[in-house]
């Protein structure tokens, strides 16, 4: 019996090296699920693994829940890299998640656009708009919007999805419909309690938004345009519309950890991330708008409502720096949740 | 082993696993007193502030509507649970018994996100229910059903149904049956003895599994989540959107300890109710 225990002690053992081994082998790339490790997989893991023959293991959850795991394994980080929203990635390196980038380690970013750097810890790695979406097949065939005051109409009454984990999108286009400054949000107030009519329900995850869009519960939303892309390659008749006032421009950037033993395949990550063919293949997966200079997009891509071809154009839509709308975010959540909500 | 060596045996886990609850209670109620800093994962200094800041219409409004929710889950749970749990130990048909376990509590195996998930599919504009009152012609365009407190108390009541069916058919189980018989042979008719003897004699069984299922239901998540689509709060929700989506944890943890006491207190105020009623259930 005394042996028998003692073998099955020393293969644990050897066990639990084995794993300690590999684990230490394989980059760890913290990113959402679903199509959006697909995409980072096929684009970046397989052109990384094959430059440095290191392999990528990706853990994936939503946006607040992995930061909430990072900061209880602050020190000894799951993750190496972590793939995340650039204004939730401020909160990452406020911190002291992530570490401060050597610049000089990532060749790629000298062609990318100055909007990429984001901050001396976090690069982005393309871009994206929140815009309004609807189902054509469900509304009217005259009915169209040009404008964020469009989700105000009375025909949209109970017909709206908005998403709840960051309402960031409606208060800034009811900002700006309201003439002021994202700073000064609370102007928008008014004209925020008018859209409660419209609202039906709040969307928790794009598995949810992409759930209430096919079901036609909210043939409307506000949506991400990748997702609405996404959907729309499920076979969901959707149309994506850039208002004229801009649509709410998103960055998702990305981070070393701090603490990582990985940092130089981190770094390497970064810079495989940010390679022109990598761009070129991410954004043709996503949908979305590189940020390097000489990544191609094809006609076809650039034709498409909210992918940009130049910092021009990025800078045409809605962009706020990563610090206020972090800040603002907490603020803005809560009232939404007070007043919106009900 | 001698008695007092096996009661270290059940007292040490039980510790260790009071001691662990405790522990992380603590570690949760102690951000209540902490400052929030917009703009960071960590909390500021000593602050009573939250506690203030809980009393705002909204906060009132959803602990309101998680009491009214758990409490009309309980009830509906208890009406429908009771027939299906007298059924399952009184039936003399063992097929009827094997086909009730399969229906009452198979269900508990399937998880909360598959069930929620179902009665999307069955609530939803174009769901089951929809579709069929629209075929026959009932109503002329689709009932909301999702994203109302109606929807979210259907999917919880079926939630809860097999928990409930357990207890209260254990608490059939244990009726002597030499009552039932007695008030029958003295003239009683079957519903009367229902409801003059059996009734009475499970309320034990009855007031601790509706406890039970009003404080479970004070805690649920997914299912108001899912179904209430944001439109229907429940405390834990809130929790959520402000704790882990907003990271006020400050506030999160003041909600917490609320939802906590609420529970608790529920429990507490019912427990000499459920003694008395089984003293005088042993007595008779």
């Amino acid at each position: 019996m005394a042996i028998r225990m003692k073998g099955l002690l020393a293969a644990a053992i050897l066990l639990a090296g084995t794993g300690i081994a590999s684990a230490q082998d394989k980059l760890v790339v913290s990113i959402w699920g679903g199509n959006w490790r697909d995409g980072a997989q096929e684009a970046i893991a397989t052109e990384f693994t094959k430059r440095t023959g290191i392999e990528v293991q990706f853990i994936t959850g939503g946006t607040m829940d992995r930061l909430t795991k990072a900061k209880l394994s602050a020190g000894a980080p799951e993750a190496d890299v972590t793939l995340t929203t650039s204004h939730v990635a401020y909160l990452y390196s406020s911190d002291n998640l992530f570490e401060k980038l050597d610049t000089s380690k990532i060749p790629n970013l000298k062609d990318a656009y100055p909007v990429a750097q984001r901050s001396p810890y976090t690069i982005g790695l393309y871009s994206y708009v929140y815009a309004p979406a609807y189902r054509t097949d469900l509304m009217p065939a005259d009915y169209k919007i040009t404008s964020w005051k469009d989700l105000w109409s009375d025909q949209l009454k109970d017909k709206l999805g908005l998403p709840d984990f960051d309402p960031s999108h409606i208060i800034i286009a009811a900002a700006k419909l309201s003439g002021a400054d994202v700073k000064d949000w609370k102007e928008g107030i008014p004209m925020l309690e008018k859209l409660k009519p419209n609202i039906k329900a709040f969307y928790q995850s794009d598995a949810t938004s992409q759930e209430l869009m096919k079901t036609g519960e909210t043939p409307v939303q506000v949506l991400l345009s990748i997702n609405a892309y996404h959907q729309m390659s499920q076979g969901i008749p959707i149309k994506l519309v850039i208002p004229e006032e801009g649509g709410v421009v998103g960055i998702d950037a990305v981070g070393i950890s701090a603490g990582t033993k990985m940092a130089d395949a981190a770094y390497e990550f970064i810079n495989t991330a940010l390679d022109p063919q990598v761009q070129e293949k991410l954004c043709g997966i996503y949908k979305c708008s590189p940020m390097n200079s000489k990544a191609h997009v094809s006609a076809e891509l650039a034709a498409m409502p909210g992918i940009f071809t130049s910092v021009e154009e990025l800078q045409k839509q809605i962009l706020v720096d990563d610090e206020t709308r972090a800040k603002l975010l907490p603020e803005w959540k809560s009232w939404f949740t007070e007043n919106m909500t009900r | 082993m001698n008695d007092r060596r096996i009661w270290w045996f059940f007292i040490v886990p039980c510790m260790l696993v009071a001691v662990a609850v405790v522990m992380s209670l603590a570690a949760v109620f102690q951000y209540s007193f902490r400052e929030f800093v917009p703009g960071s994962l960590e909390t500021g200094g000593f602050t009573l502030d939250n506690f203030y800041s809980i009393g705002r219409p909204v906060y009132f409004l959803v602990i309101l509507d998680t009491l009214l929710i758990s409490f009309l889950t309980a009830v509906f749970c208890l009406l429908l649970s009771y027939p299906v749990a007298y059924a399952l130990v009184r039936t003399q048909s063992e097929w009827v018994r094997t086909l009730l376990v399969i229906l009452s509590i198979t269900p508990l195996f399937t998880g909360e996100i598959v069930r929620t998930y179902a009665w999307m599919l069955v609530l939803g504009s174009d769901g089951f229910i929809n579709s069929t009152l629209m075929a026959l012609g009932i109503v002329s365009r689709p009932v909301q059903f999702m994203y109302t407190k109606f929807g979210v108390i259907v999917a919880l009541v079926h939630f809860s149904m097999p928990v409930m069916i357990i207890m209260l058919a254990t608490a059939v189980s244990h009726v002597n049956r030499d009552f039932e018989k007695a008030a029958a042979n003295l003239g009683a008719a079957p519903l009367t003895v229902f409801w003059r003897v059996t009734v009475p004699l499970t309320m034990a069984g009855i007031v601790a599994s509706t406890v039970v299922i009003f404080a479970w239901t004070m805690s649920a998540f997914a299912t108001p989540q899912l179904i209430g689509g944001g439109k229907v709060l429940m405390i834990s929700n809130l929790v959520y959107l402000q704790g882990l989506s907003s990271f006020n944890f400050p506030i999160a943890a003041v909600l917490s300890a609320v939802a906590f006491i609420v529970a608790v207190g529920s429990l507490a105020l019912v427990q000499p109710f459920v003694t008395r009623l089984e003293r005088r259930v042993a007595e008779q």
